[in-house]
């Protein structure tokens, strides 16, 4: 049992509580769904049960934790490890050595198991995981998907009566963050663990969690079954949001579990205004044909696609697909056959340079554009970079655009993750460019920033940008999508309307598409009750 | 494959050898066979062009150390031409003798630098790790972090350069490659906490405390005792001496870090085992080892030194002085690791 009493903490240099008076308990072999804005404590929480908080981190705490009869508090983090397994966000962060084998062995070393134990036990969990065949693989050579299953195994080597995760699933695709979950859920049934999970996309782990712990900086902690807990909740998933707009009672926690006699009809369709009006705009971006090798592989075959102005264009797809792929290819960071046309301008025919004043990027990790000393340095360094002036744009008025009036002076990587992911914005924005390559903006992002970003992206679309989006959040995609592309092994295997990629293709179907199956809807805005 | 404490006493034979010796005969010999043996450990890793890479540094050295010698001793009496001697540092006669010099001492870093990048084809990073004594765990770790994370560093600087030229930086004065070295260090930093919470989270600790009074103590006698016999020696001392104060100090270094390795509770996952085969290449390499020390003490191998000066000559060579030589070819008598 984990059990936490008037448990408060507050970090170092900091003149606020991360958690203030907790109170849980949570009974064995349950699992414990976490959830909550970014920066609500979520993780200060987790890292409360295995010491790290206060061992690791310093600060002041006072209250009590118990976890299965210890104290980590008093007992140290080398002690709880025994008990309490860890896996954080990014599993290739986590990583000691570079092959699957030695990292199971890290944390038994640690406790000095005799080495024949450690091997029964390496076998085992190898077995368990179904990763026997990786055993001496190179870490950097697997998935994604199998890196976090190796992250999980390491944990669970130490036979734990705890596993906790932090955000398992925020780095892959809905194929493999299934198959991940699915994984976890057998284990717990069969090793009987108790589980604690944050996460912030809920549509995923509500099915199945036991309880719900939402942190939320208003109302505190609230804690209890989902049933009791999700009422109480701004931020829901499609499925409790439709609940709440048909006043349903229970919840329904999965669309599985939607009751299917009620009757709705379609709010006015987004999609098909929007299909329209795309059809009217102007080809911004027209690829032909387009192929790409690295080294010996055909990331890329044949792919034909055109990004119209005034577009979002989501690009979806699995790990390993090819999608950051193709959006190097077009910015010639990648060498590739095809044609590549900007508004009719053969791409070839370009310098490196003029094709980034019209296309803007932003990479998958948005911390790698930011080192300027502030937000407004980070944008004039920007306009420096592509000939412009200073003067050229107001920048007081360009960043209340990105909500961030008040942040010009302030050090980018002081900043919220959702405000320097739209620092990073801002600054590949500032020049103007004409085209927005956005790679996986929602990662790690809660419900609130992503809806900041969404009506970031809507305020571009109204001003006529084409924005291609690489993204795995089908719920993010299918809200704001005016087409979508699904790339599979290289090939573009869809190009059509969101209601047609977020319904007909089960590995992207939308919680809504599937409560109304064959009605084309795809977001809780498509529908209102009648 | 060779078990790793080989692999040291061969690099520890191979380092005396090219550390005592300044014959260009000797030296070329031994790289030929340092070649042949490190192409033989990357192709059974499928590393490509290891030969040209380690060909191209040895040029390189060799091509460097010939010019700063020629170009900043003049001793030799073959004098190739002159720089005015207005010319600070430079000026002076440039000789055959000097650059000769040069290029000797070009082979040795040249034969060094290939001895070491042997070992990092023969061992992987946790066989070199296990080599540091328990009593270091943490540092033993550190050391194989940092290896580990070397190439995620430059996969991440490689990002980051990336993202920097989509945002218009042309990455062409050395100031262009600020924005790079900022978020590569904060990365970096961020990555590294991430790691250690990681490592906390999983029970790794210091296991033991070096700096208890007892091992300070038996540590730092042992320190001076070893300082005492190199002071010794440089005032020529009588040999036995410094000798016997070597021994104690070395042996209550060591005897300390075998105790306190004692101590730790930690146990390791790999084993390696001797074999038979691992026990006649230590028992050669010690023959090697020793029968080099007596021909050097006993001046039995004058050929191993030679000095291009005053006058150049061709080295002369000593068949016994070939025969040790040989040492790179020991490893490729075993079954290939692949």
């Amino acid at each position: 049992m984990i059990k936490f009493i008037d448990l408060t903490y507050q970090y170092p240099l900091s003149d606020q509580k991360a958690l203030n008076q907790v109170n849980f308990e949570i009974p064995p072999g349950t699992l414990t769904l976490v959830t909550g804005a970014s920066g609500s404590g979520k993780s200060t929480l987790l890292r409360c049960i295995n010491g790290l908080v206060p061992h690791f981190t310093g600060g002041v705490i006072s209250g009590q934790v118990r976890v299965f009869g210890s104290n980590p508090i008093a007992e140290g983090v080398e002690t709880i490890a025994k008990k309490v397994g860890f896996v954080f966000q990014e599993p290739e962060s986590q990583f000691v050595f570079d092959t699957v084998e030695d990292e199971l062995a890290f944390s038994l070393e640690n406790q000095g198991i005799p080495r024949n134990e450690m091997d029964r036990r390496i076998q085992e969990v190898l077995h368990m995981v179904n990763l026997s065949h990786l055993r001496h693989k190179n870490i950097n050579e697997i998935s994604g998907g199998e890196q976090q299953k190796v992250a999980i195994a390491s944990a669970l080597v130490a036979q734990p009566k705890v596993l906790i995760l932090d955000e398992p699933t925020s780095q892959l695709d809905p194929r493999s963050a299934d198959e991940v979950l699915k994984f976890i859920l057998e284990l717990k049934t069969r090793l009987n663990l108790t589980v604690l999970i944050s996460e912030h996309r809920l549509e995923r782990l509500l099915p199945f969690a036991d309880l719900l712990m939402n942190m939320d900086t208003d109302q505190g902690v609230l804690f209890g079954e989902p049933q009791e807990i999700l009422p109480k909740m701004v931020q829901v998933p499609p499925v409790i949001e439709i609940a709440r707009r048909l006043s349903l009672s229970p919840l329904p926690l999965t669309p599985e579990a939607f009751p299917r006699s009620k009757s709705v009809t379609a709010a006015q369709s987004r999609q098909v205004e929007q299909t329209q009006l795309i059809g009217e705009t102007e080809v911004c971006l027209a690829i032909e044909n387009l192929s790409t090798r690295l080294g010996d592989q055909h990331v890329l075959k044949g792919i034909n696609l055109a990004v119209h102005q005034g577009e979002i264009l989501v690009l979806m797809g699995p790990n390993g697909a090819g999608k950051t792929t193709l959006l190097r290819s077009i910015l010639k960071m990648v060498p590739c056959s095809g044609k590549i046309t900007l508004s009719g301008v053969d791409v070839s025919k370009m310098q490196f340079a003029e094709v980034i004043q019209n296309i803007a990027y932003l990479p998958q990790n948005p911390n790698d554009l930011l080192f300027a000393e502030s937000v407004c340095d980070e944008l004039k360094i920007t306009l420096k970079n592509h000939n412009l002036a200073e003067t050229s744009v107001d920048l007081n008025e360009f960043l209340a655009y990105f909500g961030l009036t008040d942040k010009c002076d302030q050090y980018p990587r002081d900043l919220s993750v959702g405000e320097r992911q739209r620092t990073a914005l801002a600054a590949i924005t500032v020049h103007d460019p004409r085209i927005i390559f956005l790679d996986e903006p929602t990662r790690g992002l809660d419900y609130q920033t992503k809806q900041a970003l969404s009506d970031l992206f809507h305020q571009w679309r109204k001003a006529g940008k084409a924005m291609l989006l690489v993204t795995h959040d089908v719920e993010f995609a299918a809200h704001i999508a005016d087409r979508v592309a699904i790339l599979e092994a290289g090939q573009l295997i869809f190009t059509g309307s969101p209601a047609t990629a977020f319904t007909d293709f089960p590995a992207y179907q939308t919680q809504t598409a599937k409560i109304f199956p064959g009605k084309g809807w795809i977001t809780p805005e498509n529908l209102i009750k009648t | 494959m060779m078990n790793a404490f080989v692999w040291t006493l061969w690099l520890l034979a191979g380092l005396i050898f090219l550390l005592s010796t300044r014959n260009p005969i000797y030296l070329i010999i031994t790289l030929a066979g340092l070649f042949i043996l490190g192409n033989r450990l990357a192709k059974a890793k499928h590393i490509s062009a290891w030969v040209r890479s380690n060909l191209r540094f040895l040029l390189t050295m060799l091509l460097l150390s010939t010019l700063i010698n020629g170009l900043f001793s003049h001793a030799g009496e073959t004098v190739l031409f002159t720089i005015p001697p207005s010319w600070p540092l430079i000026g002076g006669n440039i000789t055959l003798e000097s650059l000769a010099y040069g290029a000797v001492n070009g082979l040795v870093i040249g034969a060094l630098y290939i001895l070491f990048n042997i070992i990092n084809l023969a061992l992987s990073i946790k066989q070199i790790t296990r080599l540091i004594p328990r009593a270091f765990h943490p540092i033993a770790m550190m050391v194989t972090i940092a290896l580990t994370f070397f190439p995620s560093i430059q996969r991440r600087a490689r990002e980051i350069k990336e993202a920097q030229m989509i945002r218009g930086n042309p990455m062409k004065k050395i100031s262009d490659w600020l924005p790079i070295l900022i978020p590569l260090l904060v990365t970096s930093l961020e990555n590294a906490f991430l790691l250690a919470e990681s490592m906390t989270a999983r029970g790794f600790h210091k296991q033991v405390d070096l700096r208890t009074p007892r091992n300070l103590i038996s540590l730092i006698l042992g320190a001076f005792a070893v300082f005492s016999g190199w002071i010794l020696q440089l005032y020529r001392y009588p040999a036995w001496i410094t000798i016997v104060l070597y021994l104690i100090g070395g042996g209550l270094i060591l005897l300390t870090l075998i105790l306190i390795g004692k101590q730790t509770k930690i146990t390791r996952y790999h084993h390696e085992g001797w074999t038979r085969l691992d026990i006649l290449m230590s028992s050669v390499i010690l023959v090697y080892l020793i029968s080099f020390a007596y021909v050097s003490l006993a001046d039995r191998l004058s050929t191993l030194s030679y000095s291009p000066y005053p006058y150049i000559s061709i080295p002369v060579v000593q068949t016994l002085g070939v025969l040790f030589c040989l040492l790179p070819v020991f490893p490729m008598v075993l079954p290939r690791y692949d």
